[in-house]
């Protein structure tokens, strides 16, 4: 079956092997169809020589997390994240994956008010104790949410979907530190309710497309856009390659990450009494193996906070990846139980992790996790702000 | 039938097959796998050869677990071979003949750490810089760094006797294993080797060190640990021409110094490698110069002052050294993914592994470069220069017409002009299914027949990865016939 893979890039693949061990999959089970040198051959196998689509070679590519953490180590280049996505569009397309009931939990996160009364009514669930654990929501899910108001335009906010709905205060936080820098900052809200990321994983990638072209739509040229998700930082950056426009590549190069965003801007951040923690640092894949922007985390925390560690682990996913770990509660869990042991020996105060699927699915390890802006926002709640 | 079920293929559906019922039944169904997918992806690894079939696909997790596949393989007639990460670049790995695949990546964990001995017990599924990463903490690292060292794992090291760029003054693999469990195809446990420092009787363990799992597959292996030196100093050295490179190399060693690590990359290499990793490499040298010297802090500065002098007097036009350990390891990661960056350039590689003596490394790079260009291949050079060992790397894109002849072609003329040169066949890749046809150019008969009667003392039913290494006529199997099993992998 023709996945419609680009042949230079599959074949861009020498089967060297020296990504396997930067792949969360093939870490925790050793077995190639778990790999992305598996995963790459069993692409060819079926583009090129026609293999029939078993479970097992479905399985293989639905357990993929998309960490893309085996891009930044493979030496060839190989654009492994463009190719998992056009081969679970082409089999999201052709009813091979993504299953009609996954399809309808992802609309939700299109429209605004749906997705507040959802998340409204799960927080009430929540307290009632009805929430399956399997779903991995740990932390405690607001029940009503103060709305973010525009301080000014210097700046857009990306507020987006289930994060604006379930960690509302991380983005409050966010926007009183770069507003700290002494930006007006316009939080976008319904301009943009969601990036289209997680859609994109499943294959459904035409609806990204719609949600892209309607984030640049309504959001005004020119302006930088702050991101504080790392995987929606990651897809936005990603509109370019998606639609193919020069408009969608001029909205991508205005798209920040909030960290690489502040890291520019150092001078303007008032100076602050560091908070007395040693702070271990979790790297979102979406930041770090696709974004590569991580650094900025590091520069902003360091006058912030007394102490700065770094996981042994080389930045291996925690196993969160967006819908991944309700999709795949084994495999994520054991993957997290990999990343839990990194963090244990690394002997942190407080883990800060710059993506909220990441942290929320540490914190059901039982991690304490927060995102770096919070830790900012809270140095800075006491900062003396004469310079 | 729904789109969905005709879209995708279901479960693989074999005949209730009594190798696999058995098998499934010793270690547990998840962990032996006979699946299309499963059999396509373990027929290969890193070399280029195709023609691998695999049968049942075991993942044990103990020695007990090995010995029951070993024996019930042998109720069966089967083959073991046993795989690692599988990086071979000979195709030690593949598996000839659907035998039962035993794939020891699950047996992973590090026993015990003695460093009063200096000695760790490691299970051989544990990847080999995990391993120096486990060390560094205590002071100590596993010496032997092949560039695939992220990746592989230490019981394939063992197989192929492994090399890496500090191997020049630490030596490969072997002096650094002191023990080995072993299970043959026959299921009996051995122990070879020992802690003591020269062990009585035969070194049985150094026969299994390099014998590409076809003695038996090692299920715990006691390595040697190294202490970390105190001081560390890199130097990368640029050169209009790799000849100067290689002439350095020798001034070096003549001079009596013994550097941790000396490695020359030709110009298209260097670019490549400057392309992936920005480390500062020279685009515009012909030929560049890695090379390392450790100890203490006193010594290292005055070697390196001596290797920049030598440098000079072979026409070097640059000397850097790097300033801090970030840089340090910059360059060494360059170098270490030498051969993946190719793929910036084609698709497809032929990595050679043939070692000449020192002397006459610049005359065969010279013989090299004129072969490729007669039959119009593209070239590329990476070299263990301290050690003389050639990775010659013929690139091309095999989707082109004819270009597999080509390749073959120059192939064979670089490995005869090594061997003419007084060299040998592999350096470190070990023969694999590779280098087999070349093993009738290094020894004789004679020599063959010797070796095939030691490989018979372990494995007397020839059922430990057959085909490889012994050449046809002086090895138990005929691998014609090996190759010519036609279960095809997705029927
Ligand atoms: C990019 C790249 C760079 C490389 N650089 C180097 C280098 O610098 N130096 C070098 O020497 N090699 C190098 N290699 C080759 C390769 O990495 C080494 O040969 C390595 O030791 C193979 O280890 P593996 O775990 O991948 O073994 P595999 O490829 O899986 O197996 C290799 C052989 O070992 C046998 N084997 C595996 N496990 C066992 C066991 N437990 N008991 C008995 N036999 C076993 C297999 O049957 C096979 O014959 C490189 C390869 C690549 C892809
Ligand atoms: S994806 Fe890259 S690193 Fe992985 S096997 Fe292919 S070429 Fe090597
Ligand atoms: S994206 Fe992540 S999980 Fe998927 S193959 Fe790459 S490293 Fe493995």
């Amino acid at each position: 079956m023709d996945l419609h893979l680009d042949a230079d890039d599959l074949n861009a693949c020498v089967q060297c092997g020296l990504c396997l061990p930067h792949c969360p999959t093939f870490r925790v089970t050793g077995d190639e169809a778990m790999s992305p040198r598996g995963r790459i051959h069993l692409m060819r196998e079926v583009q090129d020589h026609d293999a029939p689509l078993t479970d097992e070679v479905m399985e293989s590519f639905e357990t993929c997390v998309q960490c893309r953490g085996c891009e930044p180590a493979c030496p060839s280049g190989v654009p492994y994240g463009h190719l998992m996505e056009q081969t679970r569009e082409t089999l999201a397309d052709a009813g091979a994956l993504t299953p009609l009931w996954q399809r309808l939990a992802f609309k939700p996160l299109a429209s605004p008010t749906l997705l507040q009364t959802g998340s409204s009514a799960l927080a009430i669930a929540q307290r009632l104790h009805l929430v399956p654990k399997r779903l991995g929501i740990s932390t405690e899910l607001p029940i009503r949410r103060r709305p973010l108001e525009a301080s000014g335009t210097d700046v857009y906010f990306f507020t987006g979907c289930v994060m604006d709905a379930w960690q509302r205060d991380v983005h409050r936080s966010g926007i009183r530190v770069v507003e700290a820098a002494g930006f007006g900052v316009t939080p976008t809200n319904e301009l943009a309710p969601c990036c289209g990321a997680l859609q994109a994983h499943a294959g459904l990638a035409e609806d990204t497309r719609s949600l892209a072209k309607k984030m640049m739509a309504n959001l005004e040229p020119g302006r930088p856009i702050l991101v504080d998700s790392a995987g929606c930082g990651a897809a936005m950056k990603d509109y370019g390659h998606l639609l193919g426009t020069p408009e969608a590549l001029a909205f991508s190069e205005r798209v920040f990450d909030i960290q690489e965003w502040l890291a520019g801007h150092m001078d303007r951040l008032p100076v602050a009494e560091p908070l007395d923690l040693r702070v271990a640092i979790q790297d979102p894949c979406h930041l770090r193996h696709v974004q590569r922007v991580h650094d900025a985390t590091r520069t902003v925390l360091r006058p912030y906070v007394r102490e700065l560690v770094e996981l042994d682990d080389e930045g291996l996913c925690c196993g969160a990846g967006g819908a991944y770990s309700v999709l795949q509660p084994d495999l994520a869990g054991q993957i997290r139980d990999r990343k839990v042991a990194s963090i244990e020996r690394s002997t942190p105060d407080i883990v800060a992790s710059a993506n909220p699927g990441c942290s929320m699915h540490l914190a059901g390890a039982g991690v304490p996790t927060v995102h770096p802006m919070e830790l900012v926002d809270r140095a800075l709640g006491r900062a003396d702000t004469a310079p | 039938m729904s789109i969905l079920d005709r879209l995708r293929g279901g479960r693989t559906a074999h005949d209730v097959d009594p190798l696999l019922v058995e098998l499934q039944a010793a270690l547990t169904p998840e962990r032996v796998k006979m699946d299309s997918a499963q059999r396509s992806l373990l027929g290969k690894d890193a070399s280029m050869f195709e023609g691998g079939v695999s049968g049942p696909i075991c993942y044990p997790t103990s020695t007990d677990e090995v010995v029951a596949i070993a024996k019930i393989a042998e109720r069966h007639g089967r083959a073991i071979v046993p795989r690692g990460a599988g990086t071979g670049l000979a195709g030690g790995a593949i598996p000839l003949g659907a035998p039962v695949v035993v794939a020891m990546t699950k047996m992973n964990a590090i026993l015990e750490i003695d460093e009063e001995n200096g000695i760790a017990w490691v299970e051989p599924g544990v990847i080999n810089l995990d391993l120096t990463r486990h060390l560094t903490p205590r002071g100590f690292h596993y010496a032997p760094d092949p560039s695939s060292q992220q990746v592989c794992t230490i019981g394939g090291n063992v197989a192929n006797n492994s090399g890496g760029p500090h191997c020049l003054a630490y030596g490969v693999t072997n002096p650094h294993i002191a023990a080995l469990e072993v299970v043959t195809a026959t299921g009996e446990v051995l122990l070879l080797g020992g802690l003591d420092a020269e062990p009585d009787g035969y070194d049985l363990r150094g026969v299994f060190v390099g014998s590409e799992g076809t003695l038996g597959i090692t299920t715990k292996i006691a390595v040697r640990l190294t202490k970390n030196r105190p001081g560390v100093r890199t130097l990368l050295l640029s050169f209009a021409t790799i000849r100067d490179a290689a002439n350095t190399v020798s001034a070096v060693i003549a001079a009596g110094i013994v550097p941790a690590a000396m490695e020359v990359m030709d110009q298209k290499i260097t670019r490549a490698v400057e392309h992936y990793v920005h480390a500062g490499y020279p685009i515009d040298a012909g030929a560049v110069l890695l090379a390392e010297v450790d100890g203490a802090e006193a010594g290292v500065d005055i070697d390196a002052d001596r290797i920049r002098e030598l440098g000079i007097a072979n026409n070097a036009t640059e000397v850097r050294l790097a300033a801090d350990e970030t840089e340090r390891a910059l360059l060494w990661k360059g170098r270490k993914t030498a051969f993946g960056a190719i793929a910036q350039i084609a698709p497809d590689y032929y990595l050679h592994d043939t070692v000449v003596p020192r002397s006459k490394l610049a005359d065969v790079l010279d013989q090299i470069y004129e072969i490729a260009d007669r039959h119009d291949v593209l070239v590329m050079n990476v070299l263990h220069a301290g050690d003389g060992n050639l990775h010659p790397l013929l690139i091309f894109d095999g989707r082109e017409d004819g270009v597999m002849e080509r390749i073959q072609a120059a192939g064979e003329e670089i490995i005869t002009a090594s061997l003419a040169a007084g060299g040998v066949l592999s350096g470190e890749h070990g023969i694999g299914v590779e280098k087999q046809p070349f093993m009738d150019q290094l020894f004789t008969s004679d020599d063959l027949d010797h070796q095939n009667r030691l490989r018979r003392a372990f494995d007397p039913t020839c059922r430990a990865n057959p085909g490889k290494v012994l050449p046809m006529g002086h090895s138990c199997a005929d691998i014609q016939q090996l190759r010519s099993v036609p279960t095809g992998v997705w029927g």
